[in-house]
């Protein structure tokens, strides 16, 4: 099977955000990230399409994302001062979210930076 | 860290021609840093790469950086902040005793020499990584050195950058003051935003256990923070958003797995100089991403009453005439 090649792919596992990996996939999972270092290649290879993990847990016990949104939303907003932390893996669109998050519930914000 | 005295990499890799990297290891843990960025780079006004870069290398033990370094100063555990003191004196060419640069670790020689490749460069940078911001003295470690890179434009020019880790940690701190004003440590428990690390960061808010809720999203304190913090995740009702069944997904009320951001989410990504760059993603993940996740449950907080007491909205005041 061929692989699929992307050029100029983004790499986020540190802070270096290099943006010059070439990453040749399957669509399951990436065979080869081109130019990455030992990090970023782990990042890259390690990562799959596969399900291996069930959509959402509540209490241990596997449930919907539905029904572990509305777990969530019941539980934050039940609590008179929750904690919105992290921010650290994930796009700067969620980062904006989370900020609005923080916003509606009258919460703490803060992420690695503080560690 | 608004107003600090930096640039981009992309100026560092075109111009720097003298490098210092301090409490930091960039030959493990951000590897391509030499070749894509400092040393090893050749441009217009470097035409000898290498050759005509200065590295020096400040930590508290000989990491494999030193390797690749010219000079390697070691200086003493938490003795940081006494060091850079000491630089923005010497610099200014004020007196400074000779036991107090021994506490440091160092020699008066080879400080000297230090202060006078420091003014004698075109382009000199400071890259600072955890073992100055997270060691005795903190911020106000990282608040020195970036004071002794604007007191060098004096001499020439001068720059300091921080090295950061955990992918777009940047992103979080560039977000979070572009909303809020304010990069870490914030609360709207008053309806605004307010600013007070020690008081409003996270790990002192679970050591005291302050919150009674929290909700994690790409970040795995239960792997990472101290004991106290962790049992009091374990206590409150912890929410955790992650790609991976993580260690505080296990003592979370509620864990969802989401796509992995630039493996199989799209989106935005700071670099450490603060430059965004859009993510490309080679998988479909069947997950949702964070984004939308979250979205979901704010929309389904916002469904619910406000969080004053009688479920009122916040008052908006406006200005009469």
């Amino acid at each position: 099977m061929t692989l699929q090649i992307i050029n100029n792919a983004t790499c986020t596992f540190c802070g270096c955000v290099c943006d010059d990996i070439q990453l040749h996939h399957d669509e399951v999972r990436i065979h080869e990230a081109k130019k990455a270092c030992v990090l970023g290649t782990a990042w890259f290879l390690n990562h799959t399409a596969e399900k291996k993990y069930p959509d959402a847990l509540i209490d241990g016990k596997e449930a919907t994302v539905e029904e572990a949104i509305q777990m969530a939303a019941t539980l934050l907003h039940e609590a008179d001062m929750p904690l919105v932390y992290g921010m650290s893996n994930t796009t700067c669109e969620a980062q904006k979210e989370c900020v609005a998050m923080a916003d509606i519930l009258g919460g703490l914000l803060d992420s690695h930076t503080s560690l | 860290m608004g107003g600090k005295v930096t640039c981009t990499l992309g100026e560092v890799k075109q111009r720097a021609d003298f490098i210092v990297y301090w409490g930091g290891n960039p030959a493990e843990c951000h590897p391509r840093h030499f070749t894509k960025y400092t040393i090893m780079q050749k441009s217009k006004f470097l035409p000898r790469g290498r050759k005509d870069r200065t590295m020096v290398l400040v930590d508290i033990r000989e990491t494999k950086s030193a390797k690749a370094a010219d000079i390697f100063l070691q200086v003493k555990p938490g003795k940081d902040f006494e060091l850079i003191t000491i630089l923005r004196a010497l610099i200014k060419d004020q007196h400074v005793g000779d036991e107090q640069i021994a506490e440091t670790g160092m020699t008066r020689a080879g400080l000297d020499d230090l202060v006078h490749r420091m003014k004698s460069c075109k382009f000199g940078v400071f890259f600072f990584g955890m073992g100055l911001s997270m060691t005795r003295g903190k911020h106000m470690n990282s608040a020195a050195l970036l004071t002794l890179a604007a007191e060098m434009n004096a001499f020439t020019k001068f720059v300091a950058m921080p090295m950061r880790g955990h992918g777009n940690v940047t992103g979080a701190d560039v977000i979070m003051r572009w909303q809020t004003g304010y990069p870490f440590g914030i609360t709207f428990n008053r309806g605004y935003p307010r600013y007070n690390p020690g008081e409003f960061s996270t790990v002192d808010v679970l050591v005291r256990g302050d919150c009674d809720a929290a909700f994690i999203i790409g970040a795995d304190p239960g792997a990472t923070m101290p004991q106290p913090a962790i049992d009091h995740l374990a206590r409150i009702p912890t929410i955790c958003l992650d790609p991976h069944v993580t260690h505080t997904s296990r003592l979370a009320r509620v864990h969802i797995t989401t796509a992995a951001q630039g493996i199989s989410a799209p989106g935005t990504a700071y670099r450490m100089d603060e430059l965004p760059l859009p993510l490309k993603p080679a998988l479909k993940s069947p997950y949702p991403s964070d984004e939308e996740v979250v979205r979901r449950i704010n929309e389904a907080i916002a469904k619910k009453p406000f969080w004053l007491p009688d479920g009122s909205q916040p008052q908006v005041v406006t200005a009469i005439g």
